[in-house]
């Protein structure tokens, strides 16, 4: 293969390295910021309790906003293998970047464990004492399964599962960046298989412990393939706003071409549909059985302020992107496609607070403002540490057999 | 043959050209040449590929269709239909409770709604995709060379056809041929015949009048007349080895068919229509009443009531139907342990408190629905504490759950034999519970019992 390319058009632009530090204490100031509006403002007579319930929610909230880029990646990175997809390749490198972020997004989760087993309840409502469980349901799920200890084994068991994996790809990627070797594709082809059947366990789970035992009552069993859907979303997206991100910078010019944007914007556009389908699943099927111990859930999303929020998410989160997104000419469109990523990118935030600020308390402007700062605070923390990551490596795997198949790719005009 | 004829028929029976087709080894060729002919203005140009080609659209420069906006207007077109179509169904024209969910467009209508976009979109796209390619076409002068046949197979052609408005025949060869094509031929007419040939043509008769002779037979039997017996054409299905009820044989010496039961065994559904355990009254006592047997038991199935015809004032209660007058049995079949009643609790609570209340008072969530609704014609539930329902016998109560009474419909396909007695089991306990004293109570319990009711008298907040 002809190697004669200039190395520095591959590598983050130097102006990024430099702007990281502010960034990440932009970032922090923010998320600190966001949460103290979070935890003062409804405070009443000393009372904090329930600014302190916001104070958790909204972290929890931002973090998985966050957090699930990656995970997107990682799922991304295993379908690439699986499918032997050859499009990808020029941009999967930034995918691997992301998803290689993990660890050091599991620092951020250290601080909800720290609650746990400091004994707060205000998150995780199983989490209170023996004799102040909200009812017998709950304390029998909390007798085994939702205990603070084994909540922690089975976070650790997935952030574990997810670091290996993650790394593992990432190590043979960057070893075939030197030695072009074809078999370091097949071995991660061959193991791409059963990892992806872990990794939809992983997330499932992962999302019942996270995000739906904040409301210990209720249940749903799509609503791990729901926080998938969202991420995905999310995912290509951000993959979007990246490379253009990186092209305005000058780097990876040819590299990337509107094929890809193309196909990355109909990936938002699928997944776009397909958390609506999900999330209509989950809607109908409670919404028919009108059972009271599953419909409270939206029934607490449909009360007061909430309401028009929730029925906001069917605009902002499907109506919206779903007409916007659908025409070939937008996606092709440099501009367009950027204002349509940092809205999927606003969606994916909204769809988290629809699931989980509910749960602390009523909508109101202070604790939303916050909540708002932390999820901006969050992002730059996250834009921090894409860009210590991504120091010192390429940000295109130029070793790879399917580079050429990517960049000679074309989309079929239809 | 066409050595025979003079060259002069030759060209005046020259067919009619419709452009030039060029053949190449490989995509590579074809790609390039396309990106020429492109170039040079050429738009009525199409590629014949053994597989999809990335990239072709862009060198034929072929214009993205319309027809993504076809199909995007037929799906909002289904997405309203569908919408309007349950609105009207179910929201104005019939409006039907189900589920007692709301009537008109509810999430439920949304599937409903996707499938008619989809559908809609689907059919459009198709037969949008079949009419803007001008299909179907049943001849094409590009098959006229049977070069072009491996375009299915291994070669790749370029087509540049004579209604372009900058064709011009020798300046297209000329282009054509500097793209070092394997081959390149004229597309000519198809001069073979076009008649079809006189064995098919007979074939074709032959087949007409063959499918006419088995109606010929059928009209000349239909207007004739025949002596003949009956044709049979499954000899065996028409005359079976079997006897059919009421039939005699010589088998037996009374001559019968039907045979009296044998005995010590029981057939199937006896049980059913013998055993008090089934029915709740003993049907071997059923001569000893004054009424004909089989005159009561279709009373009991009826059990006509005031309540049916919906005449009641709302606030009388309809007038005790007439018991039947039947031998109901006094004696539950079950053993009242207390495994059977929590089983009758049970069932109870799943099957009956929603009209009759938990405690039997008639007071459930159906009827406190219906009373708050207010709608004058409500007739209440029973309450299993009137006089009338203690007086009963268990197996009135047992037969009023498996047949149902006035509103109340039968119960027997929900709940079996057992969990009906369970039920009736429960209920007896219910009706003691409401009837009480003290010597009912163990004589362990007595005095904790004591000190809650004076609690209760002396402060009636402290034991909420």
């Amino acid at each position: 293969m002809n190697l004669n390319y200039d190395k520095a058009t591959i590598e983050l632009p130097q102006s990024w390295r430099a702007k990281a530090p502010i960034i990440l204490s932009a970032g922090l100031i923010l998320l600190v910021v966001g949460l103290g509006c979070a935890f003062l403002s409804p405070a009443k007579g000393g009372d904090n309790s329930q600014g302190f319930r916001y104070l958790t929610h909204s972290y929890l909230a931002n973090f998985v906003y966050v957090f699930s880029f990656t995970l997107g990646a990682l799922f991304f990175i295993l379908m690439q293998f699986l499918t032997r997809a050859g499009w990808s390749t020029s941009i999967r490198r930034l995918a691997e970047i992301l998803m290689m972020m993990i660890p050091y997004l599991a620092i951020l989760f250290v601080p909800i464990i720290v609650m746990l087993f400091w004994g707060s309840s205000a998150l995780y409502e199983w989490n209170a004492k023996p004799s102040e469980m909200p009812n017998s349901v709950i304390a029998s799920k909390a007798a085994f399964f939702l205990t603070a200890k084994f909540f922690t084994i089975r976070t650790v068991a997935y952030f574990t599962f997810w670091i290996l994996a993650a790394s593992w790809f990432f190590r043979l990627s960057r070893q075939q960046d030197e030695s072009g070797d074809i078999e370091l594709s097949l071995i991660r082809q061959k193991w791409s298989a059963p990892l992806i059947m872990i990794f939809a366990l992983s997330v499932s789970f992962a999302a019942f412990d996270w995000l739906m035992s904040i409301d210990a009552d209720w249940y749903s069993t799509i609503f791990g393939v729901y926080l998938f859907s969202g991420s995905m979303m999310g995912f290509f997206a951000l993959m979007i706003i990246i490379s253009m991100l990186l092209q305005n910078a000058g780097k990876v010019q040819k590299l990337i071409t509107v094929e890809h944007y193309h196909d990355m914007g109909k990936f938002t556009f699928g997944f776009v549909m397909f958390w609506s389908y999900i999330a209509f699943s989950q809607l109908v099927l409670i919404w028919y059985a009108n059972i009271p111990e599953e419909t409270y859930w939206y029934k607490v999303r449909l009360e007061g302020n909430w309401a028009p929020f929730s029925y906001g998410l069917i605009a902002v989160h499907f109506i919206i992107p779903f007409l916007y997104l659908m025409s070939r000419h937008v996606r092709r469109n440099r501009t367009a496609l950027a204002v349509g990523a940092a809205w999927v990118l606003f969606a994916h935030w909204y769809d988290m607070t629809f699931l989980v600020m509910p749960n602390a308390g009523s909508l109101e402007f202070f604790p939303m403002f916050g909540h708002l700062l932390g999820g901006i605070g969050m992002l730059c923390i996250f834009a921090a540490m894409f860009i210590q990551r991504a120091s010192g490596v390429p940000l295109v795997a130029m070793r790879d057999p399917r580079l050429p198949e990517a960049l000679s790719y074309a989309n079929p005009i239809l | 043959m066409s050595e025979h004829k003079p060259r002069k028929s030759i060209e005046k029976k020259m067919p009619k050209a419709f452009g030039w087709m060029a053949e190449y080894q490989d995509e590579h060729g074809l790609l390039a040449a396309a990106r020429k002919v492109r170039d040079s203005g050429y738009t009525k140009t199409d590629a014949f590929t053994p597989f999809p080609v990335h990239g072709i659209d862009e060198a034929l420069g072929i214009k993205p269709t319309v027809l993504p906006f076809i199909v995007l207007c037929a799906g909002f077109t289904g997405l309203g239909t569908a919408l309007l179509m349950q609105w009207w169904m179910n929201g104005v024209d019939y409006p039907y409770i189900i589920s007692g969910k709301p009537f008109g467009i509810t999430p439920a209508s949304i599937p409903v709604t996707f499938e008619l976009t989809v559908l809609f979109s689907a059919f459009t796209s198709f037969l949008g995709m079949i009419a803007l390619n001008k299909l179907p076409k049943f001849s094409n002068p590009v098959f006229t060379n049977p070069r072009f046949d491996r375009a299915t197979n291994d070669r790749f052609f370029l087509y540049v056809e004579a209604t372009d408005k900058y064709y011009n025949r020798e300046s297209v060869k000329e282009l054509l041929g500097g793209t070092q094509p394997d081959s390149l031929d004229e597309v000519l007419e198809d001069t073979t015949p076009s008649a079809l040939p006189q064995p098919i043509i007979l074939g074709v008769l032959l087949i007409v009048v063959a499918g006419l002779i088995p109606a010929m037979i059928i009209l000349n039997m239909r207007a004739g007349f025949s002596t003949a017996p009956r044709f049979h054409l499954f000899f065996d299905m028409d005359f079976q080895p079997k006897k059919k009820a009421q039939q005699t044989t010589t088998i037996f010496a009374d001559g019968r068919i039907m045979r009296p039961q044998v005995k010590g065994t029981i057939a199937r559904g006896q049980l059913e229509e013998q055993d008090p355990f089934y029915l709740g009254y003993d049907p071997s006592k059923m001569t000893m009443l004054e009424e004909s047997a089989s005159g009561v038991m279709f009373v009991s199935t009826q059990t006509p009531t005031a309540s049916q015809d919906g005449k009641t004032d709302g606030q009388q209660p309809a007038a005790a139907p007439e018991a039947p007058k039947l031998p109901w049995i006094d004696t539950l079949p079950i053993e009242a342990n207390e495994d059977n009643m929590k089983f009758g609790k049970l069932k109870f609570d799943t099957y009956c408190s929603a009209c009759h209340g938990y405690a039997g008072f008639g007071d459930g969530l159906v009827h406190k629905r219906a009373d708050s609704l207010a709608q004058g014609y409500w007739l209440p539930p029973t309450s299993m504490h009137i006089d009338r329902v203690r007086n009963q016998p268990v197996g009135q109560i047992f037969n009023t759950i498996t047949k149902g009474q006035g509103k109340m419909a039968s119960y027997a396909s929900s709940l079996s034999p057992k969990e009906r007695w369970s039920i009736v089991l429960y209920i007896r306990a219910l009706q003691r519970s409401r009837n009480a004293n003290m010597d009912d109570v163990p004589v362990e319990m007595r005095s904790s019992l004591n000190d809650l009711a004076t609690q209760v008298k002396t402060n009636p907040e402290a034991t909420k």
